[in-house]
């Protein structure tokens, strides 16, 4: 909050001009005094409220007027008043002062009981009635206020205010209505920057093209803004949450050696599965885990020589090999059938790939499962690569993701022997979370496709690791494209 | 995974002086993940490739092997012949052709045993087994069968009370009544395997049910077991797993007969040998340990095995299918010698690395497109009818790429566009502040001779505002990031309004679409506003 006195907005200083001389103003009076329109002057006393330069007091009070009895007690008197001018024009009895037409028949009471109070008439023997001195009543008084307009009831004279309150309880008599009214009035901080905006020198709001060029600007002075208000939010243009992490996982491959290599999602069954010892008949092949297309089917994409070798290794391994089963046509399960076919295809004495890419699996779409997700592998091949080196690359790794704590366990791959899964431990979780697989390719996979030297290859789910950094419960959130979460999601985030 | 659920109890009483906190903390060593615990009892997931781990024996057979408690393989005593023959009748050659047997003498079982092994059984049956398919278990009380014992075919009228029914079902009823005969009859033609004893007493439907006669409970001191297969391997490897598991539950193991043309007598328990050098066990580990160590390593993992001068003889049990080939010695060797105790190594690289070249360019493409206000949505390859086409208000251009047996329906086609999927992530975001400007680089499929799949880059803006004008700026910016020239061509095309749509050409090749789309997609996706939209091919626009 400023109370900076070149910090204001013009609107500001014309309010606090117009208050100078320290009396209450309603805001239609203060638009009146400093030439604001009522919207703007509303607006500046809104802001000058919140930095304590003026202060607003709200008050209601009640306006009385009268009703339509009232209206007609004020043209012709009150039934008593009537009443007392009757007898005293001679009706002494109440069938004469009716006969008159002085009163209505339904009035009578009223006018009696209203008449008796005042002590205005008697009643003698036989039902006559006598007037008496009849000054003006305290009813009569209000009546009389009120009949010139409608009347705040605190600004009434003790007198009209009891005659009002008699006036309250005659039916039809008077309304009131409740009036808001908001005073403005200025604090003493406000007093206090009255002398620094009375001295200022008129000032400009923005440095336009034409003060440039005019040189205009060399005699200006400029009014300071709040530059310590909130300003409207926008939203930038950005890539994916997921690509920044994609970006920092290829960042972090190709300073370890590693060349990016990439291929088609579309595979056949032969490279998604036989070329890497995963039997024809191995539970992970049925349509429940993975996805076909349907009603297609193509040549097995390799050499004679690569399915011959391959599907003798199955024959010796597993018992049987089926062309039909190699031939249809998967989406792939994992990135390694594109990694391996570019093995087969350069048979690199040392060489180090990796690359990022989606998989897909047949799963129920779930806040943990995906029917399709990006998977990182690496691997790396040299003549004597060892698992040793493996577990080394592995931590390497995830020491640049800035993951220190891992362990390694034994699992199960069909196409690596030995394979392992690594553990690394969350801080957030305060546990140990199961990443990425590795292993290193079985003969039954490198020899048929005269790979010679040992592979070593790594890899896993990439979604795992952005709900970790984004602190997600529901992994489908990450493909939910929601623009609260896109707009919001740091670029930066440890 | 499989599971098993091992009691603590039971775990102390089989691994003699084991803690169980150590015993906790060593099952992953051994390749066995705790998926949970509840009380007394840990959930044990194993891997698929060791159905030896199927029951609480064998993952105790593991534990104490690591632990040092008990090495070497596990003592395996066959008692001899049982005296039992099953002849197989010729007619079952083309249905289920194999069967394998035992006999288990003089063991007990209590409740929580019974338990492990109809447990193990059905973990038996959807691994090894492949769902029954391959190879299914019965497991009998011998005291209730009569030898000769045939493994023949019946006909569907054939009845028996079947295991848990009250009366006799016909084969026929059996495979339309019960939930296994549901489950499972597709196994079968019209041809039904059946198992029958010297009175005729229908021990078990393969790979159906078993019958209610020979019925197996805590009382049964003698067990008859059958493996019928449609392969012998996958039989004796079930049945070898099996006479393993009983025999560590205290059975006498006898063999049985099964005359099928020659005679043969089954469990096969033969061990495998299989020498392998040290020199290549160190070269896969990466490690330096002489033959004597990698056999002690080796007996760790419950194999026997003696070293010679520069390699390492292994005896590996029948039951452990697992192991066939020399590196998965290596492997035992390493989880022997104990995993952690293994130091990485960080081979410095022979190789520099690098990015390719197409996706170093689909990343400067990303800057352009967020440098323009847009950003990048991500969705899946796996569309819909419904979104691509219905919503969209478009017809396929050629073949739809559909995928079998999708479990989630709004995944069950491979997309050719991406311009649809934007629209969907906008009416997911109609209650977001406006202007929405959304990009997407994925590929798209589409069935010409082959499968082809390619690049996409498309954008969708949506306000009060967004026209033709404002799209085509984005496109030509774009193009000229890299130094391209596209120019648009009055063309017509379903999703975009009428007059409001082009051809975006590269030359004189059509490399995509833009346009205003049209108020029936607009409508059908919901959306309030208008959108304007381009899509192209990324790899062409850019190479």
């Amino acid at each position: 909050m400023s109370s900076d006195a070149s910090a204001l907005h013009p609107i500001e200083r014309a309010i606090l001009k117009a208050l100078s001389q320290g009396e209450q103003a309603s805001i239609e009076a203060l638009a009146g005094a400093s030439g604001l329109s009522a919207d703007q002057a509303r607006r500046g006393v809104e802001w000058l409220k919140f930095k304590g330069l003026i202060a607003v007091s709200e008050s209601s009070t009640f306006a009385v007027s009268l009703d339509a009895e009232g209206r007609g007690a004020a043209q012709f008197g009150l039934p008593e008043r009537r009443l007392v001018r009757a007898v005293k024009e001679g009706r002494d009895t109440m069938a004469k002062v009716l006969a008159s037409g002085a009163l209505k028949g339904d009035e009578v009471n009223a006018a009696v009981a209203g008449a008796r109070r005042n002590q205005w008439i008697q009643f003698g023997q036989g039902g006559t009635i006598s007037a008496l001195q009849a000054p003006q009543s305290p009813e009569e008084l209000a009546l009389v206020r009120l009949a010139k307009g409608s009347a705040d009831e605190s600004q009434l004279s003790e007198q009209e205010k009891a005659g009002l309150a008699l006036l309250k309880k005659r039916p039809g008599y008077i309304t009131s209505s409740e009036q808001k009214k908001t005073q403005i009035s200025i604090t003493e901080a406000g007093r206090a920057i009255l002398p620094a905006i009375e001295s200022e020198k008129p000032q400009e709001r923005r440095l336009s093209p034409e003060l440039i060029t005019s040189g205009k600007w060399k005699n200006v002075e400029f009014s300071a803004l709040d530059v310590e208000a909130p300003a409207p939010a926008v939203y930038p243009g950005r890539r994916h949450p997921l690509v920044d992490i994609i970006e920092e996982v290829k960042e972090i491959f190709v300073g370890l050696g590693f060349s990016e290599i990439d291929g088609p999602m579309v595979q056949s069954g032969f490279w998604n599965f036989d070329a890497l010892f995963t039997p024809q008949d191995h539970p992970a092949r049925e349509m429940q885990d993975t996805f076909y297309i349907s009603g297609q089917s193509q040549p097995v994409p390799a050499s004679k020589d690569q399915i011959a070798k391959v599907s003798a290794v199955h024959r010796a391994g597993w018992g049987g090999w089926d062309t039909k089963e190699a031939q249809r046509i998967v989406l792939r399960t994992h990135t390694t059938p594109v990694t391996l076919q570019h093995l087969a295809a350069q048979k690199p004495g040392s060489a180090r790939f990796f690359s990022v890419g989606r998989v897909f699996r047949n799963e129920k779409v779930s806040y943990k499962h995906l029917v399709e997700f990006h998977q990182v592998e690496g691997v790396a091949t040299t003549p004597k690569a060892s698992l040793r080196d493996l577990m080394g690359l592995q931590k390497e790794f995830y020491a640049r993701m800035g993951i220190k704590k891992v362990k390694f366990w034994p699992t199960f791959f069909p196409y690596t022997e030995p394979s392992l899964q690594s553990m690394v431990y969350n801080d957030r979780l305060q546990k140990w979370v199961e990443l990425f697989g590795m292993g290193i390719f079985r003969p039954e996979v490198t020899k048929p496709l005269g790979i010679k030297n040992p592979v070593l290859a790594w890899g896993g789910g990439l979604e795992r690791i952005a709900m970790l950094r984004f602190n997600l419960d529901d992994v489908r959130d990450i493909y939910g494209n929601r623009l609260s979460w896109l707009r919001s999601v740091p670029r930066c985030q440890s | 995974m499989p599971v098993v659920n091992v009691s603590l109890d039971r775990l102390k009483k089989m691994v003699p002086g084991v803690k169980i906190d150590r015993a906790l903390e060593m099952l992953p060593f051994v390749g066995l993940d705790i998926e949970g615990t509840d009380g007394n009892i840990v959930r044990v997931e194993y891997n698929p490739n060791r159905p030896d781990f199927s029951s609480d024996y064998g993952i105790a057979r593991a534990l104490s092997g690591l632990l040092g408690k008990k090495t070497g393989a596990p003592k395996f005593k066959a008692s001899g012949k049982s005296g039992i023959s099953v002849r197989v009748d010729k007619k079952v050659k083309g249905v289920r052709p194999f069967v394998a047997a035992l006999v288990a003498r003089n063991g007990r079982l209590d409740d929580e045993s019974i338990k492990q092994i109809i447990a193990m059984q059905e973990d038996l049956h959807n691994g090894p087994g492949r769902r029954r398919k391959k190879a299914s278990i019965g497991i009998h009380n011998l005291d209730a069968i009569k030898g000769p014992i045939k493994y023949t075919l019946v006909s569907g009228g054939h009845s028996f009370v079947p295991l848990g029914e009250k009366g006799e079902m016909t084969v026929k009823q059996v495979l339309e009544e019960t939930q296994t005969g549901r489950e499972y009859g597709h196994l079968l033609g019209n041809k039904y395997p059946a198992i029958i004893d010297g009175k005729g007493t229908t021990l078990s439907l393969p790979p159906i049910i078993n019958g209610e006669a020979t019925k197996v409970d805590a009382k049964c001191r003698n067990l008859f077991v059958e493996v019928t297969a449609t392969d012998r391997k996958a039989a004796d490897d079930v049945l070898a797993v099996l006479a393993m598991t009983l025999a560590d539950a205290g059975f006498e193991i006898r063999s049985v007969s099964i005359v099928d043309g020659k005679k043969r007598d089954t469990p096969d328990m033969k061990p495998v040998k299989m020498s392998v050098d040290a020199g290549y066990v160190n070269e896969i580990l990466g490690l330096e340990l002489s033959p004597a160590q990698i056999v002690g390593c080796l007996k760790k993992c419950r194999l026997d095995a003696k070293a010679a001068k520069d390699s390492v003889t292994c005896t590996i049990p029948r039951y452990r299918t697992d192991i066939f080939s020399p590196v998965d010695l290596a492997e035992e060797v390493a989880i022997g010698y104990g995993l952690y105790n293994i130091e990485p190594t960080f081979p410095s690289s022979p190789v520099a690395g690098q990015r390719s070249e197409m996706s170093a360019r689909f990343d400067a493409a990303r800057d352009t497109m967020a440098g323009l206000g847009m950003i990048e949505a991500f969705n899946f390859s796996l569309s819909s009818r419904q979104v691509q086409y219905e919503l969209a208000g478009r017809a396929p251009e050629g073949e739809i790429l559909a995928v079998d047996g999708s479990k989630s329906a709004e995944h069950d086609i491979l997309r050719d566009a991406l311009v649809p999927s934007l629209l969907q992530s906008l009416a997911r975001n109609v209650h977001e502040e406006y202007p929405q400007r959304l990009f997407e680089i994925g590929k798209v499929f589409r069935k010409t001779d082959r499968i082809e799949e390619s690049w996409h880059i498309a954008a969708a803006i949506a306000h009060g505002e967004a026209d033709y004008t404002e799209i085509k700026s984005a496109l030509q910016a774009l193009a000229s990031a890299f130094g391209m020239q596209v120019t648009t061509k009055a063309s017509q095309d379903q999703l975009f309004i009428k007059g409001r749509c082009a051809a975006v050409m590269k030359g004189d090749r059509q490399v995509g679409t833009i346009g205003e789309i049209t108020p029936l997609a607009i409508d059908s996706f919901k959306l309030r506003v208008p959108v304007a939209a381009f899509e192209v091919d990324l790899q062409a626009l850019l190479l």
